[in-house]
């Protein structure tokens, strides 16, 4: 009996333990796929080249990862945030190849990916369908939509556009990626932390009737999250079509289940709610842009590489439920 | 007179992390009797019998049953032992039958070949559910078609079917009304006929007394006294669940205070979306405390909804009569000054993950934002006011709600809307769930603010705090008006319940 006694007692000390390493265990989760894939590699992991080439990536993950944590906040699961970027950088690309603007460029990527924003925000606030299997079929509609567009074109080349668009060197890009994603973060980590938008968001996620009972406008949540992550999503897109200068059907292909994967590594609650955090994007982006890296340089098919990112995210997904359970007490 | 124990618990202990739920606590089950439990939340009740059923496992401790040595792994075993369990919580599965609700998990008994058979199985569910005089449901009807109090009625149908040994009813009896809870206490008696055991959890004093034959008093994890029935007097319980003299009357003590003339809410020939409420008129006084009861099907929580906008209106309209604005949606409410305590508080009332500080704000954010900036410092500020005044009982305020006992969470609730200083406030059955002290607190808290000139909706399916605190009692009927009292020292129970059923 006193041998069982002992096993509980280490047991909840184990718990109570794992409650505050629980807050950095996304951090550290970092840390050890970097030093797991620097060995494996030899170090070429984190060889100048590849570092820029990571930087890249990250970039897009992070900034739509970044503005979902509101629409995943409020307990919108968003399957669509990869076509988004990708109806976003195709209009935004041949919007500057006919007018050679760079400027007009940057604002229909804006104003595209607003305005799937805005549906999304007024089917989730008016139309009661499960949005999640909302979001699939828009993501595969809009991919459809791409492939109409585009025509006999499967790819869309900036320098055929009637004026030169100016094109950014290494330090250039670095520059303007650096801006834009310090930026965003700050700005979202502010509205998510210090502003009431933030608090609502959690509390919608947490309890639905409980939020709307307290005067919280759900309607306007909704539409409100979807924008934010909308000017997210609109960097990712312009920093696609200003840095490759090519856009084709199959352009951000990943993005979507990347910031799934991001966010969930990233420590973020899958449904919403009190315990979603802004960092969960950063953080989970660097993270899985590190692993697809990683798994690329060790040498794995890219099948193989999709199979493990698969694992991974089952894996999180059960060792973040393993915390939720056992701790109520009963009243 | 010779008392065959049926089960014993010894210096059974539970953790929960840091917090001691049970500390070393020696109970014990006879045949032939309805033991009683009763202590503040968070003594220890459920826990000792959540622990016995099997939902979860002792810290220590040794327990024996039918006079074996006893340790369930699960509920189901539990059961399979012969430890029935009611609990307060809804515990049906929506989507599916009455009968498949019933027999869930034991469908296979109706084999019949590859197939189940449904009229074997809705045949056995009609007994099952006469057995406990539970009647005029069909078992093949969706169990969502059924009201909660039906929906329990089931539950207790599945739990008796499976002729438990030693029946446990926690905090059962608040979810229903009086005809709901003749039928549970039906069963304890025949339970107690039979030379089999009761376990009776409950916050109603009056219903321990009436009921049990032993009542075992709990208080932070410790066993405190046990007492016979010529012990039981409300007073002397109160005293052992509080462990200190507690005064006679909590409610509030004056009569004939002049109710002001000046009328803030109408609502006028309303019928609700639900049509629980059939074309139903009254008004609100400036500063009264209106309480408003009934049977629980009557209507007068849907009413509750409706005033504060939650519900939408088929005919009629609700005025906020000094602005001359119809309520049409809680953001109106809001902003005219209208705060709204639902009935159900875990799942309407509060975000349970969330941590008490963003509960407590949550009503609040045009109070504390500065144009959008909501600084710590002024959250901070607005959360610890609240806890303060209302001592909630908690380790700090990033902590999650759903650790709190229910009082504390009740006071959370609370704090809420006293923190946005409503002006007219829409109470659903503030007190359902907390113990005497929380409630002794809620009571001089609803005092205090009608003297500070708030107007108060009082709605509850007890008649002695509706009786205690209003100034003005509305009795519904079937969604309409069934009888109007006015405050007053010669008010009795009786008289009321004449009019509600």
């Amino acid at each position: 009996m006193s041998e069982a006694k002992e096993k509980s007692n280490t047991k909840s000390g184990a718990r109570a333990s794992l409650g505050g390493i629980s807050k950095y265990a996304p951090l550290m989760g970092l840390v050890l796929v970097v030093i797991i894939f620097t060995a494996l590699t030899g170090g070429k992991l984190l060889s100048v080249t590849n570092l820029q080439n990571m930087a890249n990536q990250v970039m897009v993950t992070a900034l739509v990862a970044i503005g979902a944590v509101f629409v995943y906040g409020v307990g919108n699961f968003d399957m669509s945030l990869g076509g988004a970027v990708l109806f976003s950088a195709v209009l935004g690309a041949m919007a500057g190849v006919k007018t050679g603007s760079i400027v007009v460029t940057f604002l229909v990527c804006v104003a595209v990916s607003a305005a799937i924003a805005l549906i999304k925000g007024i089917f989730s606030a008016y139309i009661e369908v499960p949005f999640f299997i909302f979001t699939i079929v828009l993501g595969s509609v809009i991919s459809s939509v791409v492939l109409v567009i585009m025509g006999s074109e499967t790819t869309i080349y900036l320098k055929d556009a009637v004026r030169e668009i100016p094109s950014f060197n290494f330090t250039q890009m670095t520059v303007i990626n650096v801006v834009f994603l310090v930026i965003y973060f700050l700005v979202c980590l502010f509205l998510f932390n210090y502003t009431p938008v933030g608090s609502k968001t959690r509390m919608m996620g947490g309890n639905k009737v409980s939020a709307k009972q307290s005067g919280i406008n759900d309607k306007k949540m909704h539409i409100l999250t979807f924008v934010i992550s909308a000017i997210g999503v609109a960097l990712a897109a312009f920093i696609l079509i200003i840095r490759t200068r090519t856009i084709g059907s199959q352009t951000a292909g990943s993005v979507g289940t990347d910031v799934l994967i991001a966010l969930v590594v990233g420590g973020m609650p899958i449904s919403g709610g009190p315990k979603s955090k802004i960092s969960a994007g950063l953080v989970g982006a660097l993270t899985v842009v590190v692993l697809n890296s990683g798994l690329t340089m060790v040498g794995l098919s890219t099948a193989l590489i999709q199979a493990i990112r698969g694992i991974v995210f089952i894996v999180v997904v059960l060792v973040s439920s393993f915390s939720y359970r056992g701790k109520l007490l009963p009243r | 007179m010779a008392q065959e124990l049926i089960f014993e618990a010894k210096n059974l202990t539970k953790h929960f992390g840091p917090t001691v739920a049970l500390n070393g606590v020696d109970f014990q089950v006879y045949r032939g009797q309805i033991t009683g439990l009763i202590g503040e939340n968070g003594s220890g009740k459920s826990t000792i019998t959540s622990i016995a059923a099997g939902m979860q496992p002792a810290t220590s401790g040794e327990m024996t049953f039918l006079g074996k040595a006893h340790s369930p792994a699960t509920m189901i075993e539990g059961s399979k032992l012969g430890i029935g369990m009611i609990v307060q919580e809804q515990g049906t599965v929506s989507g599916i039958t009455v009968a498949e609700n019933i027999f869930a998990g034991e469908e296979s008994r109706f084999r019949n070949g590859p197939f189940i058979s449904k009229r074997k199985m809705n045949q056995e569910a009609k007994k099952a559910m006469e057995d406990i005089g539970f009647l005029g449901v069909d078992p093949a009807s969706y169990i969502d078609t059924l009201d909660m109090q039906s929906r329990k009625l089931v539950e207790i149908a599945k739990v008796m079917y499976n002729k438990p040994q030693m029946l446990v009813v926690d905090e059962t009896t608040t979810a229903l009304s009086q005809s709901g809870r003749e039928i549970i206490y039906g069963i304890m008696r025949k339970m107690k006929e039979e030379n089999k055991a009761v376990v009776f959890i409950s916050h109603d004093l009056q219903e321990l007394i009436d009921t049990c034959d032993t009542l075992t008093v709990l208080r932070d994890g410790n066993l405190i006294t046990t007492l016979d029935r010529d012990q039981m007097d409300e007073d002397t319980i109160k005293k052992y669940m509080v462990g200190r003299e507690m005064k006679g009357d909590y409610y509030r003590a004056d009569y004939g205070t002049p109710v002001s003339k000046d009328i803030v809410l109408e609502a006028d020939h309303i019928t609700s979306g639900s049509g629980m409420l059939m074309n139903f008129s009254m008004k609100v006084h400036k500063g009264e405390i209106l309480g408003i009861g009934g049977l629980s099907h009557c209507g007068m929580h849907e009413l509750g909804k409706v005033l504060f906008g939650e519900d939408k209106l088929l005919t009629g309209s609700i005025t906020h009569v000094p602005s001359g604005e119809k309520i049409t949606n809680t953001q109106t409410a809001m902003k005219l000054g209208f705060g709204y305590v639902s009935k159900n508080r875990d799942t309407e009332s509060l975000v349970l993950t969330a941590t008490i500080k963003d509960n407590i704000i949550s009503a609040s954010y045009d109070k504390i934002a500065k144009g959008m900036v909501m600084t710590p410092g002024a959250v901070k500020q607005f959360v610890d006011r609240q806890v303060e005044s209302l001592s909630i009982k908690c380790a700090g305020v990033d902590q999650d709600v759903q650790y709190l006992s229910g009082g504390n969470k009740q006071k959370v609730v609370f704090g809420k809307w006293i923190g946005r200083n409503c002006e007219i406030l829409i109470l659903d059955c503030p007190t359902r769930g907390v113990d005497i002290g929380v409630k002794a607190a809620m009571y001089q808290l609803i005092d205090q603010m009608r003297k500070e000139g708030k107007t108060i909706i009082m709605i509850s399916e007890e008649l002695p705090e509706l009786i205690g605190m209003s100034d003005r009692l509305l009795i519904l009927k079937d969604g309409g008006l069934a009888g109007e009292f006015m405050r007053s020292e010669t008010l009795d129970e009786n008289h009321i319940i004449e009019v509600m059923i």
